[in-house]
Formats: structure tokens, sequence, C-alpha cells
């Protein structure tokens, strides 16, 4: 071994030594432009979040008819009406025939008896919940139907609705484009 | 007297809490998102058309009522306004069972929403627009089977599929493209 291969490793021993001598470092990891996307994402997703009063969520496999309207929805009580039910409040309370239609022993003259007691239970508390609040009670209900939706079917809710003292419909509809 | 010297420490926030709370809110918001945007077609008059109704009352008393109504039937649409059918049979005004408006895809299934000549009611509705330009309500009925899809785009063709209501809504001009686009739905005619 050559004297300058011998330096050479000695100095390589030396820095080596001095690595392992060197006190452990704490990382620090920079998460502040993390933090700048998270916080951008945040006040985006609450912004979109807080434009719609009312969120729909469909019941499964319903398929809202599509339009060009562009009409925000307003404040209202939703009815979700599929070729297979009726939904209200998050239960099923009429069932469909595999036509299609409302079940025969559930509907009379147009009313649809599970649907009207319902509503009219729902009438009550939102008339005695707007009287303390000192406001008007705006009978308006959201109809979230299915694009195969019956027009019989369609009528006779919205006769069950109109007995039931709603006086206000709103069809929900995705916008086109 | 010897000066104490201070040296500024460097502060660092701990900003893991808050990112905790941060990544817990996306996915939460992202849940409660709605992915399709959503709309609505409002089937009774909303109480601003009464409104407007009472500014041009001195203009809609000098105009007749229109009362277009426009029947969807298996075989197309069947316009009436005042009380007479277009496109009816010899000798009958208002029991005629041709439709006005035929289908655009003849044969087609009922749930091939595109049968209908929905350009066709559009040029129709511009057309009774012209004469009645105060007009905006439409009474819209079906056949028991004609399916929601179907009544939804004649609504929007009546209304004109250009029309964008959401800022009159909030109180500015209803814009010219709007045509009817108060609909009223009116069940058991046949």
């Amino acid at each position: 071994m050559t004297p300058e291969q011998e330096a050479f490793l000695a100095k390589k021993k030396e820095k080596a030594a001095a690595r392992r001598n060197k006190p452990e470092e704490k990382a620090n990891l920079g998460i502040t432009s993390l933090m700048d996307i998270v916080s951008i994402l945040v006040v985006y997703l609450l912004k979109s979040y807080a434009s719609d009063p009312i969120v729909i969520n469909p019941t499964a496999g319903q398929k809202i008819p599509m339009s060009t309207a562009d009409a925000p929805i307003q404040d209202g009580i939703p009815i979700f009406v599929t070729t297979r039910g009726i939904t209200f409040d998050s239960k099923k309370i009429v069932t469909m025939t595999p036509d299609g239609d409302i079940d025969p022993s559930q509907v009379q003259n147009h009313l649809i008896g599970p649907l009207y007691d319902q509503l009219a239970e729902e009438v009550d508390k939102a008339k005695q919940l707007a009287e303390r609040q000192n406001k008007p009670w705006t009978g308006r209900v959201i109809l979230v139907g299915d694009q195969d939706l019956k027009f019989s079917v369609l009528v006779d809710v919205m006769y069950t609705t109109g007995r039931a003292e709603f006086s206000e419909y709103s069809f929900c509809v995705i916008r086109k484009g | 007297m010897a000066r104490k010297q201070f040296q500024e420490e460097e502060i660092e926030a701990n900003l893991l809490p808050v990112m905790n709370v941060m990544f817990l809110m996306i996915p939460a918001l992202l849940m409660a998102m709605e992915f399709a945007q959503m709309a609505s077609i409002n089937v009774s008059p909303p109480k601003f058309a009464a409104a407007a109704q009472q500014k041009d009352e001195q203009e809609k008393k000098d105009e007749k009522p229109l009362n277009l109504k426009v029947f969807v039937m298996e075989d197309g649409f069947r316009v009436s306004a005042d009380g007479q059918q277009e496109g009816a049979e010899a000798g009958k005004s208002q029991d005629s069972k041709a439709p006005t408006i035929g289908l655009a895809k003849q044969g087609a299934p009922l749930t091939d929403y595109e049968r209908y000549d929905y350009a066709q009611l559009e040029a129709k509705a511009k057309g009774y627009k012209q004469l009645f330009p105060n007009e905006q309500v439409v009474t819209i009925s079906a056949e028991a089977n004609i399916p929601m899809q179907t009544i939804i785009m004649t609504m929007d063709a009546l209304a004109g599929r250009q029309c964008k209501i959401a800022k009159a809504l909030k109180g500015e001009k209803i814009p010219d493209e709007c045509l009817f686009w108060q609909p009223i739905v009116e069940g058991g005619a046949s």
C-alpha cells in the first residue's frame, strides 16, 4: 500500500468516526405547504356545502330526472318516489307493484293512506315549530322522483300532499351540462 | 452594569392537532358533497310572479288569457290554447284524440325519452309567446303511463331550453329566452 493510499484510508476512517460521534439531528417535517393545501381544500368544501342548504341523497337505484332548469332547490320536505316505493323521512312507507303502480291496497281515490298519515304528522310538527319561531309556515314539498316514474303515481303523490295541506311543489332534477 | 442579552427563541407552532382535525373534515365534507348539481322546477307559481302580474295588470287587462294546455300522449303532444285544440279532428274543438305534434321517433318505446318532438313543441311555444308576451303559465297533463323524465323534458321545452331563471328568482328581469316557465300539473285529464 502506497503512503497516499494509507493517508486516504486514515482520512476515511477519521471521517467515519466523526460521523458516528455526531449527535443525531432531529428531522423536522415541513408541513406548512401541506397545511396551505389542506386549508384551501377545507374552505372550498365548506363553501360548496354551504351553498346548497338542502341536501338530497337519492335512495338506492333511484335515477333523478335530468333537466335544463337552473332554479335552486328551496327549503321544503323531500319525498322520494321511485318505481319501487315511496320513502319519507328515511322510511319506506309505500310499496309498488312490479309494474310501477302503487299497491292498490294503499291507495283509495288517489289518496295514498300511509303517506298521508306521515305527512299529516309532519305538518303538525312543522306548524308548531313555525308558530314558536313566529315564522309563517310554507308548505313546500320537494318531490324527488325517478326517470321512469309513471305520471299517474306522480299525480297521486301530489294529490295526497295537497290533502295534507302542502300547497307548493318542486320537482327535484339534475342539472344538465 | 452589564446588560443581559436576550436571544429570541424561535417558537414553532404545533400544527399536528390542527392537521388531524382538518384531515377528518375533508372526508366528512366530501361525503356530504353533491357531485351532481341539483335544481328544481317549481310547479306552483312563485310569489314574485304575482307581484309581476300586478305590475303588468293594465297590460294584462288588454290581453285575452291564453290558457295554454299541453297533454302528453303516447303518440305525441296535444296542444290547446283558449279552449281550441290545434290540429283537432274536423268538428271537434276540445275532444280530439289526434296529436298536434307527432312523435320524432315512431315506434320507440316509452322509456326512450327522445321519442317526442321537443324542438317542435318549443317552436310552437315561441309562437304563442310572441302573441302573448305576458303569459308564463302552462298547464301540463299526461296519460297515466308517461314517465316523469318525459314530463320534465316537456316542461323544459315549454320554458325554453335556453331559459335560465335562477337570477330572475332573485329579483332580476326574466330573460327573453324564457317562455312558459310556470307549469301547473293537472291530473285526471284524458
